[in-house]
């Protein structure tokens, strides 16, 4: 399978819905894709059974903040730097990168830095969606060190991390943000061929292009009603319904009649009936008509440990109840709960203070 | 005595005002297709008036230069920005028509800055000379895009010097002075702005030949404000969007109203925008013109084609409210008839010539700057005021009697920094020498 500039506007479109609203604006990283498909031709996408078991998969993306990306677009030559070093420090050659994270704009990024190498993409990422931390990924969970990570800018400035957990990665990445302008691009837990299959979310990349294309019903189809605690009426045959949307850096629940009909770690995306497009959590506006859907995220989110890393609570609602109308993902929903979301964070996750692009 | 002309595809509108903006008469007259100037003539002969204090004209020309791909001047696009400015080339995903009509050779060379001083590297003085000699003979137009110009516009400047040095003097178009941060959106709206230098200058001439020295002529910008004509030849897409923006202010100006939500209604569609303190709302995201992202300051309009379901129009007349209180509707435009509800004013159907008369000439100016301390804000906000004082008087505006219409800061979120938007307007009536 391949990915060329005829299937890219519908893998972006997927990227952006499993950035469940976060993720970054996938505009300038569809565009850079784009570009490079044209320059370089079509990227292949790989399998895990297809890798080399022992040579190095890296994956990759920007961290930072959306407005400067919109205006430093970015240099050609990132990943060059990336993998140059990561051979280096690994002693193993890079035979194929993997999006670090597939929602939003750092899964359009992978495509555009894969065809700049000539290198495949892996059919995985490391979160399955997007989320704020670059802690937050299935590698993380299954043991594989965040470190050495490699830390760069179009002009091959580079940082490298080690020895440190992936707490202490994002730490440190967000410390070099401010240096390096308020956006770097990175790459940290590389894995070798033979861990693929079981240490990350895998099959992402058609999940997203299947998405571009075809969604699931949605959970209500209406208006925004309010966006200070964002309120969806319903409209057509959903009138007379109204939702609460929480959201974050990302949505992470949608309420109605005191229940959720979806949470966090599940995707929930919220796409402009008009246009198809999928709606950040910064661009919800009144009036816009939207429906929301629900997407299931990988199973492993719904484990003990990835709960803990990226369940509900650890965005800060509390005992949330569990989801009401969605089919039991494999690893099972948070146990059911009656009592209110409380918007305040746990005191172990403050929120970051830079809105990340991508992990 | 004053007058407002509203040039339209099909019909030309004009309105002649008297005293406190009293509106004596309106007329319709067909348009002279392609000679907006033409039309202009004739809708004023129509209206039989003495000879003029002023006119003020909204011209839909440049938008439809755009749109027709007619008229355009071939553009040298340089950009400032080296290495953090490649993954997207300038013009990429541009309409191959436009491309061909408008592109004189595009460039990157080194350059362009950050949010901080050390962000900067020094501009590529030799790359920018050879840039310029290569497309000498080519290009009718340079359109210059600096990384970051928005906190400080001193590389474009320096590059636009360089250019001149080498190719003498031609339009060249900076970025600095049309929009906000956003590259890609900038540098379309700078590129456009300098292929529309042709058909402004053009129009500009012949505007002023036709009317000048008697009448203080003026046209209006994408903002709901009057610019001179020598400020249109120098600043061309400042007029994208003016049609719908004159439309959305007669409207406000025949009701009475500040704020309200427009129904412009065309023969072919209907187009709802909304206004706001008297003056358009914008686009937060900017638009699409000639089928590329623009980062300029125009209104936010639905089309909606004709005809239409009552239930497609109600949308979009609910999406442009701005929130759950419900703000009037207006209806005006050559086919208000087939818009029922809300309000009708007498005389709706000339509301673009209505709002061009009765705007004032504005400016505007917008920088974003880096402020660890917040005592610092109000001479920050000051120094922008300033400029966009200035900038109203050199559209066109008395100085003596410009006034801000609104000075506000916005901080950047997500930013380290931080970082804070500052910008204002500033307006006033057109000064009368």
């Amino acid at each position: 399978m391949h990915i060329d500039t005829g299937a890219l506007p519908a893998y972006a479109r997927g990227c952006a819905v499993l950035g469940s609203g976060g993720g970054g604006p996938v505009t300038i990283a569809r565009a850079a894709a784009l570009q490079a498909l044209d320059d370089h031709g079509p990227v292949r996408v790989v399998q895990p059974a297809d890798l080399d078991p022992d040579l190095l998969v890296m994956p990759v993306g920007t961290a930072g903040s959306s407005a400067v990306m919109s205006e430093r677009v970015g240099g050609t030559d990132e990943p060059l730097y990336l993998r140059q070093k990561i051979e280096e420090l690994y002693g193993t050659p890079v035979a194929a990168l993997m999006a670090s994270e597939i929602g939003g704009a750092n899964g359009c990024l992978a495509v555009a830095w894969a065809a700049r190498l000539g290198l495949p993409l892996v059919d995985a990422d490391g979160m399955g969606r997007a989320f704020p931390r670059m802690d937050q990924t299935v590698m993380q969970l299954r043991g594989i060190s965040p470190t050495p990570a490699v830390v760069c800018d179009g002009r091959g400035r580079t940082v490298v991390i080690d020895h440190v957990s992936g707490r202490w990665l994002e730490r440190l990445v967000r410390a070099a943000l401010e240096p390096f302008g308020g956006q770097v691009a990175t790459s940290e837990y590389v894995l070798r061929g033979h861990q693929v299959a079981s240490s990350t979310a895998l099959g992402s990349v058609t999940r997203a292009l299947r998405l571009g294309t075809a969604l699931p019903a949605p959970l209500i189809s209406g208006k925004v009603a309010e966006t200070g605690s964002i309120l969806v009426e319903g409209l057509g045959p959903d009138l007379g319904r109204l939702v609460r949307v929480e959201a974050g850096t990302e949505f992470l629940a949608v309420m109605e009649d005191g229940a959720p009909l979806a949470a966090v770690p599940d995707v929930i995306a919220m796409l402009d009936s008009r246009t198809g497009e999928a709606v950040d959590t910064e661009h919800v506006r009144y009036g816009l008509r939207v429906s929301i859907v629900r997407v299931p995220c990988d199973p492993v989110w719904h484990t003990p440990e990835g709960l803990r890393l990226a369940g509900p609570e650890a965005f800060g609602l509390f005992a949330l109840p569990a989801p009401a109308t969605s089919s039991a993902p494999p690893g099972g929903p948070p146990p059911a709960a009656a009592s209110a979301l409380r918007e305040d964070p746990p005191a172990a996750t403050p929120s970051p203070p830079q809105r990340p692009v991508t992990s | 005595m004053k007058a407002g002309v509203d040039v339209g595809p099909t019909n030309t509108d004009a309105a002649l005002l008297g005293h406190a903006d009293a509106i004596l008469s309106t007329v319709k007259v067909a348009s002279v297709p392609g000679d907006p100037v033409a039309s202009v003539t004739a809708a004023l002969g129509r209206l039989g008036a003495p000879p003029l204090a002023q006119v003020a004209v909204g011209l839909r020309g440049a938008a439809s230069a755009v749109d027709d791909r007619r008229g355009l001047y071939k553009v040298a696009v340089l950009r400032i920005g080296g290495h953090e400015a490649q993954a997207v080339r300038p013009l990429f995903g541009w309409p191959e028509d436009l491309l061909r009509a408008v592109c004189a050779g595009t460039a990157i060379v080194d350059g362009g800055g950050g949010l901080d001083r050390e962000d900067w590297t020094p501009l590529d003085t030799v790359a920018v000379a050879r840039f310029a000699a290569g497309v000498a003979g080519r290009a009718q137009a340079v359109a210059i895009t600096g990384l970051f110009s928005p906190l400080d516009a001193e590389q474009e400047l320096e590059a636009a010097d360089i250019v001149r040095a080498e190719l003498g003097e031609l339009p060249v178009a900076l970025s600095a002075d049309l929009g906000s941060l956003g590259l890609i959106e900038r540098e379309n709206a700078t590129v456009l702005d300098a292929a529309l230098s042709g058909f402004a200058t053009d129009v500009a001439a012949r505007l002023a030949a036709a009317l000048s020295p008697v009448t203080a002529v003026h046209v209006t910008r994408g903002d709901g404000t009057l610019m001179s004509l020598e400020h249109l030849a120098r600043h061309p897409g400042l007029s994208l969007g003016s049609g719908p923006a004159s439309m959305l202010r007669g409207a406000g100006v025949l009701t009475g109203l500040e704020d309200a939500v427009v129904a412009d209604v065309g023969a072919r569609r209907v187009r709802v925008g909304a206004l706001a303190g008297g003056f358009p709302e914008e686009a937060p995201g900017g638009a699409r013109i000639g089928g590329v992202p623009v980062g300029l300051r125009i209104p936010e309009l639905i089309r909606v084609p004709r005809p239409f379901e009552p239930a497609e129009l109600a949308e979009a007349v609910d999406r442009m409210q701005p929130g759950a209180d419900r703000l009037p509707l207006v209806v005006v435009g050559g086919g208000e008839r087939a818009v029922p509800g809300g309000l009708h004013p007498a005389h709706g159907t000339a509301a673009g010539a209505i709002g061009a008369a009765t705007s004032p000439v504005g400016g505007q100016y917008e920088r974003v700057v880096r402020l660890p301390d917040r005592s610092d804000l109000p001479a920050a906000l000051e120094a922008v005021i300033e400029e966009a004082r200035a900038s109203a008087v050199r559209a066109g505006a008395d100085p003596r009697h410009v006034r801000i219409l609104e000075a506000a800061d916005t901080p950047l979120a997500y930013l380290p920094g931080p970082f804070v938007r500052l910008r204002a307007r500033a307006a006033g009536p057109p000064a009368q020498l």
